[in-house]
């Protein structure tokens, strides 16, 4: 198979997020990135499927801060090739790294191989709507299934376990070339001994692609980023134990709740 | 004895003695060839280093033997059964060349008096031994003594050659007319129930006997290294080039590797020689997995055993490749028992032929560790260390907050000149159960009038218990990094609370010859108390206990410090059993600390610790001086229900206590 997986680093939230002066952006001064954790099952998934069945996985990101570290990082997993999208991709927006990704994967008047496999994040913590993945699969054309548990080939299709809520789940046959959107792999990410991180960084090469960023990278403008405000509606329940729980119940039964 | 006109099965004497010895000596020579021959397919070490060191630690730890006395039971027996192993093979030696080339014109051993009266004081004092031995085995055995047929079998070879000695005496005393004898003074005694021995028979039991100890050496010499009676081969050469010798135990530094060890070993040959040298030298006698905190709480570890059987499966398959070779990791040794051990130090302390247990461990959990093989919590530990730089998951901007919350200026080493440059760690830095101590014990150390600045968030994790785990690639990095701000940074001495770190920044870091001390807070307080310069107001009083942290003491024998800083503080210090060399981990080295208990726990060695505290008689203060000790032990109070009769206190408390007045 021929695996292509997503990478997209995010802000740090170990570190105190800040807004910046404009109001509508976070502080970039004090902002770390680190690589989202779905996007590290969706390279373990990918990792999984080559040691099932011989597969090249390629690991793609668009240009950021710190994110050669996680390139680096997926190669030394197993990953066979790391590619970096450059250009002037500063702020662009899910459609528009929608279109970029697009491009490189099938550049005009080309097509996919029709065993190409495309793994990327089902979500993450600054795309909760996990908009990305049906941009992609709809520009590409191709078939889209999210929060993917497993993934499993079975000749030119994959079967795939999508979770819904309420703990139901579904099972889809999904033809490929397909995107998919994971929520986690069939194993924890694995460990990658420092070591071996370091000894890919002096021998792999991360390629790097020029890409010609679309008319528009932002398809809409933030008004105002803030910081949760507190609006004074929690209530505390103090005394012992006893009347605690008391006082609790009798505000539960007041919402009717109870 | 003359051995030429003895007629063996109607062979000349001579002619046997020469046959048997060449089959003996050559049996021999070619096994201990085919075992050096596996020592020198494991990697290369340099223990060759300061001889005249080694030589004074081999003469004090082979003629003396110190740690065998730790037993009280075997102690002697067994330093009389190896000095008489030591006289007995010498005159063996000197009989058996009379005895190969009669026209020496020397005496055999037993015909020069003095050496005659040796050999019987000798036989005597083994064959107690030997009994001693024999009776400790059958009826007191302790637990992870290894009770094999081969050791008895030892002990009964051992008694033939003393039995036959005292018997060739007694019948050589009949011989010359049954007259005591001062020098065969047990031949005498026995000679007087052969009174009635024709002079004929008396020389044919001479000869029997002469005949029966030659060969009974002379099979043991097959024997021996087939054995664990190799250990008398193998283990003076284990002492002479331990790491202990000449360098410090706290460090896992390996000199003069050839090749990268940062995988460790998956196969036998990826061990180095000195590793294996472990496995032939063992003497099977569990005085390390009864040291073995793992052991003790029912893990499926015995440090003896990794050495036992990394012997057994390198002599097998090294010798003899099987089909399917067993995987030395998995098959051999699973790898949950490598995973339970503290690296407390506690088996090497004991060990009395100084075999290095915990970096064989390291070395094995190195190759799970490049596999990925790790434990969940482990794994985000060390994600944090590698992201953050320190185990909480935390920013490294907040490793100095504890400043600020409790409101104190402190000095920054890469701004300004200290004198003690105070390495704080990851626990005393982020852990909320720790910071107020560490708060505390910076007022201690301004008051103490040190002058002392931090790194501030250049610091990280010193890599201590990183590398224990096995993690080396990270272990470097983080060293790397620390190295770089220490560059920035002007100071003369190292200060820290967290014996982990001490160990690792003093043995284990490079100073390049810059002189800088490396000391553990009680080291300075003591120091600062010794010279008048800690201003206490009051004296404490009540009885406390003292728990010797693994890293302070057995690492790096820092045992009097805290205990004269309690003492000056006016506490009494009553010491639990199990104290200085002896004391009790925690449980929380080598990595533990990130790891889940295994389901199978008899009992977990900090709740051992704290019923051996609570034991004692009206001590209701247990002092320790290690921030991972606050952690584990205020949780083993609770799990052992003992709130209200004991609580854990940070020596810094203690002193912080007594400045207030």
């Amino acid at each position: 198979m021929n695996i292509f997986v997503l990478l997209k680093l995010v802000p740090d939230t170990v570190e105190e997020l800040e807004i910046a002066g404009d109001g509508k952006s976070l502080e970039a001064e004090v902002l770390r990135f680190k690589q989202s954790d779905p996007d590290e099952h969706a390279v373990e998934q990918a990792i999984l499927l080559k040691e099932k069945c011989s597969s090249k996985v390629t690991v793609v990101a668009l240009e950021s801060p710190e994110v050669d570290d996680a390139l680096f990082t997926a190669l030394a997993k197993g990953a066979d090739r790391a590619v970096k999208l450059t250009g002037n991709l500063i702020n662009a927006q899910s459609f528009a790294a929608a279109q970029m990704l697009a491009n490189f994967l099938k550049p005009e008047g080309a097509s996919l191989p029709a065993d190409t496999l495309i793994l990327l994040r089902g979500q993450s913590i600054d795309d909760l709507e996990g908009e990305i993945g049906p941009f992609l699969a709809e520009l590409l054309g191709l078939p889209y299934v999210c929060v993917v548990t497993s993934v499993v080939p079975e000749g030119g299709s994959v079967t795939v376990m999508k979770e819904f809520a309420g703990g139901l789940r579904g099972e889809f046959a999904v033809p490929m070339p397909a995107v998919i959107g994971i929520q986690s792999a069939e194993k924890p990410p694995r460990y990658v001994p420092f070591a071996k991180i370091k000894a890919i960084q002096k021998t792999a090469k991360i390629e790097t692609v020029d890409v010609t960023p679309p008319d528009s990278l932002t398809r809409f403008g933030v008004e105002r980023m803030y910081k949760p405000e507190a609006v004074g509606r929690a209530q505390m329940l103090e005394g012992a134990s006893e009347e605690v729980a008391d006082k609790l119940v009798e505000v539960l039964a007041k919402n009717s709740l109870i | 004895m003359d051995t030429n006109p003895v007629s063996l099965l109607g062979s000349a004497g001579l002619w046997v003695l020469w046959i048997l010895t060449l089959i003996a000596f050559g049996v021999f020579a070619w096994r201990i060839y085919q075992l050096v021959g596996l020592l020198r397919k494991g990697r290369y070490e340099d223990r060759f280093d300061n001889l005249p060191q080694r030589a004074v630690h081999f003469l004090k730890h082979v003629l003396i033997q110190p740690r065998i006395f730790n037993e009280r039971s075997i102690g002697l027996p067994h330093f009389l059964i190896f000095w008489g192993f030591v006289i007995y093979a010498t005159c063996f030696n000197w009989a058996l060349v009379r005895g190969l080339f009669p026209l020496l014109p020397v005496p055999y051993p037993d015909e020069v008096p003095i050496v005659g009266l040796f050999l019987e004081l000798f036989s005597v004092l083994v064959l107690v031994s030997l009994a001693v031995a024999l009776v400790r085995r059958l009826f007191f055995a302790p637990p992870h003594l290894h009770l094999s047929v081969d050791a008895n079998l030892i002990l009964a070879l051992i008694g033939i050659l003393m039995l036959s000695t005292v018997y060739g005496s007694a019948f050589r005393v009949v011989t010359e007319g049954g007259e005591f004898n001062a020098w065969a003074p047990f031949g005498s005694l026995l000679a007087k129930a052969f009174s009635e021995a024709t002079p004929q028979t008396a020389h044919t039991m001479i000869a029997a006997a002469w005949w029966v100890h030659i060969i009974t050496v002379l099979f043991f010499l097959v024997y021996l290294p087939y054995s664990k009676h190799l250990h008398l081969l193998a283990s003076p050469f284990n002492v002479f080039f331990s790491n202990a010798a000449t360098r410090p135990v706290g460090s896992l530094n390996i000199v003069g590797a050839k090749e990268d060890m940062t995988a460790g070993a998956s196969k036998w040959e990826e061990l180095t020689w000195k590793q294996m040298l472990a496995g032939f030298s063992c003497a099977e006698c569990g005085r390390c997995d009864r040291s073995c905190p793992a052991a003790t709480s029912g893990s499926a570890l015995e440090p003896q055993q990794i050495v036992q059987k990394i012997k057994q499966h390198f002599v097998s398959v090294g010798l003899k490749p099987p089909n399917g070779t067993p995987k030395l990791i998995g098959d051999v040794i699973p790898a949950a028992d490598l995973w339970t051990c503290t690296t407390c130090m506690a088996c090497m302390n004991c060990c009395a032929v100084w075999n290095e247990q915990v970096p064989i461990i390291v070395t094995l959990r190195r190759h799970l560790v490049s596999q990925g093989e790790v434990d969940r919590t482990v794994q985000d530990m060390l994600g944090s260390l590698q992201r953050y730089g320190n185990s909480f998951a935390k920013s490294d901007r907040m490793r100095a907050k504890w400043v600020q919350t409790a409101g104190l200026k402190i000095k920054d080493a890469r701004k300004e000149p200290v004198e003690y440059l105070w390495f704080v760690g990851d626990y005393a830095s982020y852990d909320p159960r720790c910071v107020d101590i560490t708060a505390k014990t910076a007022k201690v150390f301004a008051q103490a009038g040190l002058d002392f600045g931090l790194l501030y968030e250049a610091e990280r994790n010193a890599g201590n218990d990183v590398r224990r785990i096995g993690e080396e690639g990270l272990f470097e990095m983080l060293k790397e990094k620390n190295q770089q701000a220490f560059a920035k940074a002007q100071f003369k001495q190292i200060v820290t609370t967290d014996p982990h770190t001490y160990n690792t920044l003093k043995n284990e870091y490079s100073w390049n010859g810059n002189g800088v001390a490396v000391k553990h807070y009680t080291e300075v307080l003591d120091e600062q108390i010794q010279a008048g310069k800690l201003p206490l107001k009051k004296k404490l009083t009540g009885r406390v206990t003292y728990h010797d942290p693994c890293y302070l003491g057995r690492y790096n024998g820092v045992y009097d410090a805290p205990r004269r800083i309690l003492q000056a503080l006016g506490a009494e210090v009553v010491e639990m059993p199990r104290h200085r060399d002896k004391s009790y981990c925690c449980g929380a080295g080598g990595g533990r600390i990130w790891m889940e208990d295994a389901e199978k726990v008899k009992e977990r060695p900090s709740e051992s610790r704290i019923r051996e505290a609570v034991a004692l008689e009206n001590v209701p203060t247990f002092v320790v001086a290690c921030p991972k000790d606050i952690a584990m032990f205020r949780d083993a109070i609770k799990t052992t229900g003992n709130e209200g009769k004991i609580v854990v206190k940070d020596i810094a408390e203690l002193i912080a206590e007594a400045m207030e007045g």
